[in-house]
């Protein structure tokens, strides 16, 4: 699925499907989004990191979901109608992002997208996985890097792991 | 040496030519009908070809029926095993099947593309047909 | 070379076919070792395996290869036809072996698209030698035959083939292309044929629509219409295509996808029908292993009375599940008579698994109609309703057994490994050991086959390193037997029980124990407490090795804890018996099938659990004062004087708003191998069909967890790992 590329004549857009979360909006590549579903019943996972919620039943495919507020280090919102579930695909993993709220499909150029700055006003850990920064119309959204999520969860996974078997002997 | 090759592909003409013109001399036909024709005429002006190329996807006679035409016109002129003109199809369809039954239609050697060059001048050296 | 083997490459097929001929080559040998010589069936075999080799290899121009089994059918050919007496037998197989791993080797490395670059001129010289000293033998050779019998001029000289490989031609990929041009675009069709020639350089091969983009100016309107679509074969990368296409200012879109080839068959066929959207089915990577089914006659699946009414009983028993529930007998399946012919379809593994998938969705499906809250209206007449739900029960039920009979593969190639793996460590080791195998007929799922060879592998090295002892030893033990391991498979209340038993040594207790007593794994216990069974439990624990020096093929420090770690994962067990002097024997004890299990369902604060149902022994109610508490916190439940250790999971997991009162809840006695503990739970759900899948890669593993389910409401549940939670 990865070897699919859309290529833009005319003007080199991508685009991002946008939400909000924490008072911000985020943008994540449309190419890596599957599905939008809303908040269903999940089954928490006990031991498992605080922002990792649940699974949840995907049409027969067990999935995880994630709170990304939780990840980026903020209080956790309760859920509300609003509330929905950005099914993303990573290399072979598929996971659910669960974020405040939707707002829609954004085309940036790549023009628009600034690095992240370095000293940020974002104080919060999303900055890890910001790549960069996205003017749209004078609006702002902070695009996510999801394979950068996911790895960099990953590598805290592995050193969780190598832990516990060292408390295990 | 004489050479036919018959290739309906510009490209791949192209390269069988450049490839095989240094060890003889060369004809070459874009399709399979074209091909037992030159076969026919080299024959009857007693200049028969050494060693044939047939491409397998090609207009008008595809490569086996070429084959099986050329193999044909040779048993009906009674020439003995040993002077057949040495055939290799040269082609991109690779399957096990398809390579069987152009073996068993009386080729000598099946060529896979693309061409492996070294292992087709190999081939040709067990053919005797270069040194 | 059936029809059936239509689509394989014709380097596939060589690899196929010689791999078969090796296998069946070392089974010969293995089966005539203890003869002393091979009978004349065997030398004709093994001439004609030789001889098919040699043909094969040398249409595929692999010289090395060719040279080498020329000159092992050269020796085949001289024992055929001339009969000499006393060939040194042992020495013979040893060559054929080497031959064996010598082309073996070789098809490894073509296989992984490197050339096969082998030299056999040493094993030839030597083989060489050997024909030498055979033909010298003067109780064999005639002298007449001295000199010709080098070529087997007896074969009907065949006329040379070559097959000429292309180059790279296995790496190359398959691409559907679909280009959109804006829709004012002029000559769509010449701008199309522009793309198609670009892509020649790279193509091996090219397909596209509609097909007649040069000859018919009327295709442009096609072209802009629905696209131009571009079926390619090629080794290039995807973004290399692009840049060959997307050379026009008038394209709006490229789409390159991948595709498997048969979707590009596909395209060749039909080139005219418009492709489908490339979905998400069409990325698939094309090599993937296909697994021989047997094509069974349906009418040998039979099912029992006691199952058919299966469903009947679980329907009144839902309440009264108190008792454990005799596990079912799966695998019913016939031999197919000898003689008959078998057809065979090999069929891609993908597609079971996902036949697999869905058979469990099936069953889940079933699950929520049957056990429909809409049916528990009081005085609902369910009467024909019960009828058709068994019926339909008894049809997924034989469906289920349908599948699993489909994905069982009889343990014999795994066996038969082991035999070369015995013959080459003995003999490496100077030990003189047997290999007895029983039941290699025996038929386990794929997915565990592909699980328990390495395990099976380690057990075998180490019965024959550290189980068996030297000749010298026994001698001095006055041990009059050969050493000898018997590896046997049988089906053994619902489980498959694969040991591997040897006349050696033994396990000593002494060693072991006070190993185990300087690791303090021994705790406050006496060493006189432990049973044999767990005093030999703690060589599988990891870095617990007994051997004082580590040998080249086991004792690398990884080892038993890795076997049981392998038999594990597949849900199963390794039991160790052993008395000192006499032998040992190591019983994997593994499950039929890893998909559809009986399940027992309960929860914990809001989290559903399920528990394989044969494991749980029973549950029972009890009061605060059967518990009795460890000064260091450990618990124990009391039942009817036996003592459980007692796990409540809402504190193992720290699950908040579990009930905490005994008497609230309910304790269940799950049982593994020998060993029992009680769990403490919220309440039980019920008792359901449950496909086990494993857990989605995100989440690490989770102690005691073994994978997760869905449920009949589609909730999820998660599936506790007993064999985990026992040794926790």
């Amino acid at each position: 699925m990865e070897e699919k590329k859309i290529v833009n004549e005319q003007d080199e857009k991508e685009q991002f499907m946008t939400f909000q979360c924490c008072n911000e909006i985020y943008g994540i590549s449309l190419a890596s989004v599957r599905e939008i579903i809303g908040l269903q019943q999940y089954t928490s996972v006990p031991e498992t990191d605080d922002y990792i919620m649940g699974l949840v039943n995907l049409r027969g495919k067990i999935i995880p979901v994630i709170d990304v507020r939780i990840r980026f280090g903020q209080e956790p919102l309760e859920y509300n109608d609003r509330t929905s579930v950005i099914v993303v695909q990573v290399k072979d993993i598929v996971i659910g992002l669960i974020v405040d709220g939707i707002e829609g499909v954004a085309d940036i150029a790549k023009k628009d997208i600034l690095p992240p700055p370095s000293v940020s006003s974002l104080k919060m850990q999303s900055r890890k996985y910001v790549f960069g920064i996205g003017r749209v119309d004078g609006a702002v959204k902070l695009l996510l890097d999801p394979d950068k999520l996911i790895h960099d969860i990953e590598e805290t996974d592995l050193e969780q792991m190598s832990n516990t078997e060292n408390e295990v002997e | 040496m004489r050479i036919l090759i018959a290739e309906d592909d510009f490209a791949s003409r192209k390269f069988m030519l450049k490839f095989l013109s240094k060890y003889g001399e060369c004809d070459v036909t874009v399709d399979g009908m074209e091909a037992v024709d030159a076969f026919l005429m080299a024959m009857d002006a007693d200049m028969p070809y050494d060693l044939v190329c047939l491409d397998i996807m090609m207009p008008t006679l595809d490569g086996y029926q070429a084959l099986k035409a050329i193999r044909d016109i040779e048993k009906d002129r009674g020439i003995p095993e040993e002077e057949c003109s040495k055939i290799i199809m040269t082609t991109a369809l690779n399957e096990g099947a398809n390579v069987n039954k152009a073996f068993d239609l009386g080729c000598v050697a099946y060529a896979g593309k693309p061409i492996d060059q070294v292992k087709f001048e190999s081939v040709l050296r067990k053919l005797d047909l270069i040194s | 070379m059936g029809d059936d083997m239509i689509t394989e490459g014709m380097l596939d097929m060589f690899i196929f076919e010689t791999e078969q001929g090796l296998e069946n080559l070392e089974n010969i040998c293995l089966d005539s070792k203890d003869n002393g010589e091979f009978d004349d069936d065997h030398v004709n075999e093994i001439f004609r395996i030789m001889h098919t080799i040699k043909g094969a290899s040398a249409v595929m121009m692999y010289q090395n290869i060719t040279t080498l089994s020329h000159k092992l059918e050269d020796v085949f050919y001289y024992i055929r036809e001339n009969q000499p007496e006393n060939i040194p037998h042992a020495e013979l197989l040893d060559y054929i072996f080497e031959v064996s791993d010598f082309i073996s080797g070789e098809l490894e490395k073509i296989k992984n698209g490197m050339e096969s670059d082998g030299n056999a001129d040493d094993l030839i010289e030597q083989l060489d030698a050997y024909l030498g000293k055979i033909q010298g033998n003067p109780a064999g050779a005639h002298a007449g035959d001295k000199g010709t019998q080098a070529a087997p001029v007896s074969v009907p000289a065949e006329k040379p083939h070559f097959y000429i490989a292309p180059v790279a031609s296995e790496r190359s990929m398959f691409y559907l292309i679909d280009i959109t041009y804006s829709k004012n675009t002029d000559m769509a069709n010449i701008k199309a044929y522009i793309a198609v020639n670009a892509l020649k350089g790279i193509a091996e091969d090219i397909l596209f629509t509609p097909a007649d983009i040069i000859s018919n100016p009327e295709s442009a309107n096609v072209v802009l219409e629905f696209g131009f679509k571009i079926a390619l074969q090629t080794t290039a990368a995807a973004d290399e295509i692009m840049e060959l296409v997307n050379s026009s200012a008038s394209i709006e879109q490229v789409e390159i996808n991948e595709c498997t080839s048969e979707e590009f068959i596909d395209f060749c066929t039909d080139a005219e029908a418009p492709i489908s959207s490339a979905g998400e089915i069409l990325m698939e990577p094309i090599e993937q292993p296909t697994v021989l089914i047997d094509e069974q006659k349906p009418e040998t699946i039979v099912l029992t009375e006691e199952e058919k009414d299966t469903f009947a009983q679980k329907a009144k028993s839902e309440k009264d599940t108190g008792r454990k529930k005799a596990p079912k007998s799966p695998g019913k399946r016939t031999a197919v008579k000898k003689g008959e012919t078998q057809s065979f379809i090999s069929v891609n593994i993908k597609k079971m698994d996902l036949l697999m998938d869905l058979i469990g969705e099936l069953v889940i499906a079933q699950a929520v109609v049957l056990q429909n809250p809409d049916l528990q209206v009081p005085g609902l007449d369910l009467t024909n309703f019960q009828k058709s739900a068994s019926q339909l029960s008894k049809i997924t039920s034989e469906l289920q057994d349908a599948i699993m009979a489909m994905r069982m593969m009889p343990l014999k190639n795994t066996f038969q490994k082991m035999n070369r793996i015995v013959y080459d460590t003995s003999k490496k080791l100077g030990k003189d050991i047997e290999l007895e195998v029983v039941g290699e007929d025996t038929e386990v799922d794929k997915n565990i086959i592909e699980h328990i060879s390495d395990p099976l592998m380690h057990l075998i090295r180490n019965s024959v390193d550290h189980g068996i002892e030297s000749n010298e030893k026994r001698m001095e033990l006055g041990k009059t037997e050969k050493g000898k391991i018997i590896l046997e498979a049988k089906n053994e209340s619902g489980q498959v029980w694969i040991s591997v038993s040897d006349n050696g040594k033994g396990l000593k207790r002494e060693e072991i124990l006070a190993k185990a007593k300087s690791n303090g794994l021994l705790g406050n216990r006496s060493e006189k407490d432990f049973t044999d069974k767990e005093v030999y439990n703690f060589i599988t624990l990891p870095g617990f090795s007994t051997k004082k020096q580590v040998t080249e093929y086991s004792g690398r420090g990884v080892g038993m804890d890795v076997v049981v770690k392998n038999i594990q994962e597949v849900g199963g067990i390794l039991d160790i018996e052993s008395e000192e002097g006499k032998g040992s024997i190591m019983t994997m004890k593994i499950p039929l099938t890893l998909a559809i299990i009986d399940g027992m369902i309960f929860s914990v604060s809001g989290t559903n659990f399920v528990a394989a149902t044969n494991s749980v022994t029973e549950f029972i109610r009890i009061d605060e004062q059967q518990v009795i508490v460890e000064p260091d916190g450990e618990e124990y439940v009391m039942i009817r004087e036996n003592c459980y250790p007692l796990i409540r999971l809402n504190r193992f997991y720290h699950l908040e708003h579990g009930k905490d009162k005994m008497e609230d809840g309910i304790v269940i006695i799950l049982s593994h191998e020998d060993r029992k503990i009680a769990i403490f739970v919220d309440e039980l759900i019920g008792e359901q069909e449950i496909v086990v899948k494993p857990m989605p890669n995100y989440i690490k593993k989770v102690r005691g967890i073994s994978g997760c389910t869905q449920l009949g409401d589609g909730s999820i549940s998660l599936i506790l790992d007993i064999a985990g939670l026992v040794t926790e």
